[in-house]
């Protein structure tokens, strides 16, 4: 039982990294129409920077802030430089011109820190873990990225609802033309959505830093799994991102621990440990197939 | 003759002369390099069909060049360990014999394709793009969870397949046998455009509610074409298992689809002929700056970049002065 | 009521809170020009999506030839005999005009895959297609990429697919949009060469085109069928003068 609370909350935390990564990119499929495959990129930026800070400076805090400001500030530059001239061409020339983006990041991450993964320590104060249920104990900083997830999931949905760049935003979405009409000053609104998209990347990243090995293309295999998540919640919808990224972090983690003990009751142990690992590695994808076959467009279509 | 026969014609004659030139300098390396060169160009052509006449955008081909390599892979290690593959429902033995493994290579990719492709053809657009991708890693993590045929690490032939009356193992032979492939399928794909299917494969990718009000039913077409392009980029893994005389699940990674994509688009999209071209310029590029610095990328990704936002028509299109697609 | 061709009853379509169809019955008779006008926004274009299946109906049912079509698909719907023009010029812009029309051709032959013969080389192709080209003057212009052709002639060509089938029922959607006075007349003398062998609902702007043309005219306000009946009819109508004439000319 306490096994299972420890794993659900494995996957809550996987999840909610998934949320951070998709949020900001379904906004800007949503938003924009484009396709942007090097959102993992700012991803690894995120890390990149913040381990690099945290390792001169000591403070997890000074690290966070950085590395959160670099994903934002390089996404920016890139939208202003490539994406911007990209909005009205075909989605193969979008996923052409991303994948040149991935191409140099990776590289440049390379040149610059060298292949070896970096190692980021877990923030000083956050090393403990706390006694959840008698029993039960759970690293803190586990807990700390959750929290944090929460709260820019609350903070988004504020946004988005109540604040005024927000209705923008969602007009933005529905009409393009129009919100121009309106004297918002549309170039720049894209600019910054996708850099909010590109911060909540850079967050992701610097909290993956110290559960994860910092190396170059960890922005693909996140990005990817980010695409199942938009996938399963439906193009353009932060509801859709949220259960999305629940959805997938759980039936994640919880295959990954608990298939081989199950598949062990039916078939001989090694029969079992290899048939769990490859469904375990497929888990997600059969989800998404699922949900596919039920739902084309998602759980949470975005429009019409 | 005008240029886009004369560009054709001088391209296939390079091509056929190679190998001889090759032992006439004494640059094998050349003809492993040719061969690369071809094999890609195949699974280049294959995707050209999805992306150029069909709009289908799929970011998973490569997973079909996988399926293709795993085949003659497992084949081999089966038949190596002389432990059938299959006791039940029937038995199925490994092999190296190249006249049962390289077609198999390509039905299997083939099924796959109609598999995946049955699931991803239900979306378009962007999801299109997304699920093909995903269900590309899914198999790129099948593989590595399987332990038996050596997961991450892949496995390794001791030998190339067998063909009657060719001696695989010889660079030139495995070279002519890639070229014949790779004419044979541009052959076919030309007609395959050119018919009434492609006819219709490229009015859904121009216009796919237009193919629907025509009352046309474009779901089985469009999956048609999917289940030949996965087809043929399952050769074209069977070929690249025999050449490397490796497979690993490095094959499907999605960074070879990306490539894949590239080569297409630097040759020019819907041309068939252009993707072939499109191959070797990348996998040269590729060689020439990986020369002079291992962070060749970090070049290839701003000129990917550029390429997509200036140019348009590609290299065939430049060369033969075509400038409409789907020709 | 043997020759009703398509019987449309209480229709209703809503999106959010605009009803762009509203309790809308039509009944288009075998042979007719049917022509539907309304103002701007008035949901003929949203009336003809729920015809052709590109839109489902909320409620209401749709009837053609007697067979109840509210449910199906848009390519059941064609393969039954409808066929439409879309207002937005919809046709196969990186494909020449031979192979426009020859796609028309094909959809008409039913499924059957092809693979090898140049899709030139059939009985079926090389009898139609000079005379479906000829049909809307297009056969100086077969080689062309359709994306070249001028606005009038993409019409004429759209128009021209939508015949290739020998439609029961064809629904052109404002075919004069956009094209200058040149180009109306020529697509309304093509419109009216067709008078009689099929079957027109025709959406259209302008007036004259209408009543010279039509056969029976229907009035669309706010989604709503406020009048129906002939050309003569409905320019006297006290109703329709008041709600559209009266403001729109
Ligand atoms: N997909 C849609 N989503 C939301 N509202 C729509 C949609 N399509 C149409 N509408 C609304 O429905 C109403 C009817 O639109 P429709 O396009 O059918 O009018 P129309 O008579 O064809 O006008 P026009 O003369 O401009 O072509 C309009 O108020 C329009 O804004
Ligand atoms: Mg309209």
């Amino acid at each position: 039982m306490l096994l299972i609370i420890e794993q659900l909350l494995n996957g809550l935390q996987l999840g909610i990294t998934l949320f951070l990564m998709s949020a900001g990119l379904t906004l800007v499929f949503g938003i924009m129409q484009i396709i942007n495959l090097a959102h993992g990129s700012f991803y690894m930026i995120g890390a990149y920077v913040a381990a690099t800070v945290a390792a001169y400076t000591g403070s997890f805090f000074l690290a966070m802030i950085a590395g959160v400001t670099a994903a934002a500030a390089t996404g920016c530059i890139v939208e202003m430089l490539v994406l911007r001239h990209l909005y009205k061409r075909e989605h193969l020339d979008q996923v052409l011109a991303t994948f040149g983006l991935i191409m140099f990041f990776n590289e440049l991450v390379r040149i610059v820190w060298g292949r070896q993964p970096l190692f980021m320590n877990v923030p000083d104060g956050l090393t403990a873990s706390i006694e959840l249920l008698p029993g039960l104990p759970y690293p803190t900083y586990r807990l700390a990225v959750i929290g944090i997830g929460f709260l820019v999931a609350v903070f988004l949905w504020l946004m988005f609802t109540k604040t005024r760049i927000g209705m923008q935003i969602r007009a933005g979405s529905t009409n393009r033309e129009m919100v121009g009409a309106l004297g918002v000053n549309i170039n720049l609104l894209y600019t910054l959505v996708f850099g909010l998209g590109t911060l909540l990347a850079g967050l992701a990243g610097v909290m993956a830093g110290p559960i994860l090995a910092v190396e170059p293309g960890m922005g693909e295999s996140i990005l990817i799994l980010t695409f199942v998540v938009i996938v399963i919640g439906g193009i353009g919808s932060i509801r859709g991102a949220v259960a999305g990224a629940l959805l997938v972090g759980m039936v994640d983690t919880l295959g990954r621990a608990f298939l081989p003990s199950i598949l062990r009751t039916v078939l001989s142990t090694a029969t079992a440990d290899s048939v769990a690992a490859s469904l375990s590695s497929m888990a997600i994808y059969i989800l998404m197939a699922a949900i596919l076959v039920w739902k084309p467009r998602g759980l949470f279509p975005a429009h019409g | 003759m005008n240029r886009k026969q004369i560009t054709l014609w001088c391209g296939a004659i390079i091509l056929i002369l190679l190998p001889p030139f090759a032992l006439q300098t004494g640059s094998p390396y050349l003809l492993s390099l040719g061969s690369r060169i071809l094999i890609y160009a195949l699974a280049a052509v294959s995707l050209d069909l999805l992306l150029g006449y069909g709009a289908m955008i799929s970011l998973g081909h490569a997973a079909f060049v996988g399926v293709g390599a795993y085949t003659v892979g497992i084949l081999h290690f089966h038949s190596s360990a002389a432990e059938p593959v299959l006791t039940w429902p029937f038995l199925f033995t490994g092999s190296d014999n190249g006249l049962l493994v390289l077609p198999l290579a390509a039905l299997t990719a083939a099924f796959a394709a109609l598999i995946i492709g049955a699931l991803c053809l239900r979306t378009i657009g962007m999801h299109f793009i997304m699920i093909t991708l995903a269900f590309a890693q899914m198999l790129y993590y099948f593989f590595i969870s399987l332990e038996k045929y050596g997961g991450d690490d892949g496995l390794s032939l001791a030998a190339r397949n067998s063909l009657p009356g060719l001696d695989l193992g010889q660079g030139s032979h495995f070279y002519y046998l890639c070229l014949a492939a790779l004419f044979l399928f541009l052959f076919f794909a030309h007609k395959l455009v050119n018919s009434r299917f492609g006819l219709i494969i490229r009015g859904a990718g121009n216009n796919d509610r237009r193919i629907k009000g025509l009352g046309i039913h474009s779901y089985r077409y469009k999956l048609t074409t999917f289940v030949i392009a996965g087809g043929s980029a399952g050769l074209a893994g069977a070929l690249l298992a025999n050449q490397t005389e490796f497979v690993s699940p490095g094959l499907m990674h999605w960074t070879l689809s990306g490539e894949l994509m590239v080569m297409v688009l630097l040759g020019g999209l819907g041309t068939l002929f252009g993707p072939v071209l499109g191959a070797a310029v990348f996998l040269l590029l590729e060689e020439t700056l990986a020369m002079y610095t291992e962070h060749w990328m970090i070049y290839m990704g701003p000129f990917l970049v550029l390429t997509v936002i200036f140019a348009k028509h590609g290299l065939f299109g430049f060369l033969s002065g075509d400038k409409e697609k789907n020709g | 009521m043997a020759d009703t061709l398509l019987k449309v009853s209480r229709l209703h379509k809503s999106f959010g809170a605009v009803m762009a169809t509203n309790n809308l019955s039509l009944d288009i008779t075998r042979g007719h020009i049917h022509a539907l006008i309304g103002p701007n926004g008035a949901g003929k274009t949203t009336l003809v999506n729920q015809l052709s299946g590109d839109m489902q109906a909320d409620s209401g049912t749709i009837h053609f030839l007697s067979r109840d079509i509210t449910r199906l698909k848009s390519y059941r719907r064609a393969q039954m005999g409808i066929a439409r023009s879309f207002q937005i010029t919809h046709i196969f812009e990186n494909l020449t005009v031979a192979e426009n029309m020859g796609l028309a051709i094909c959809a008409g032959l039913g499924h059957n895959f092809k693979f090898w013969r140049h899709w030139r080389n059939t009985a079926a192709i090389k009898s139609e297609l000079p005379i479906a080209l000829e049909r809307v003057d297009l056969i100086h212009r077969a080689e062309l990429t359709a994306r070249h052709l001028s606005h009038g002639e993409k019409r004429q060509l759209e128009v021209g697919m939508a015949l290739v089938g020998k439609p029961e029922l064809l629904i052109l959607d404002e075919p004069m949009a956009g094209l200058g006075p040149g180009g109306t007349v020529e697509l309304a003398k093509l419109i009216k060469k067709q008078k009689g062998r099929v079957t027109i609902l025709l959406v259209e702007h302008d007036m004259d085109v209408v009543f010279s043309l039509a056969d029976r005219v229907t009035v669309l306000v706010y989604g709503e069928n406020i009048a129906t009946g002939s050309p003569e009819e409905i320019r006297n109508n006290p109703v329709v003068r008041k709600a559209y004439l009266g403001e729109g000319g």
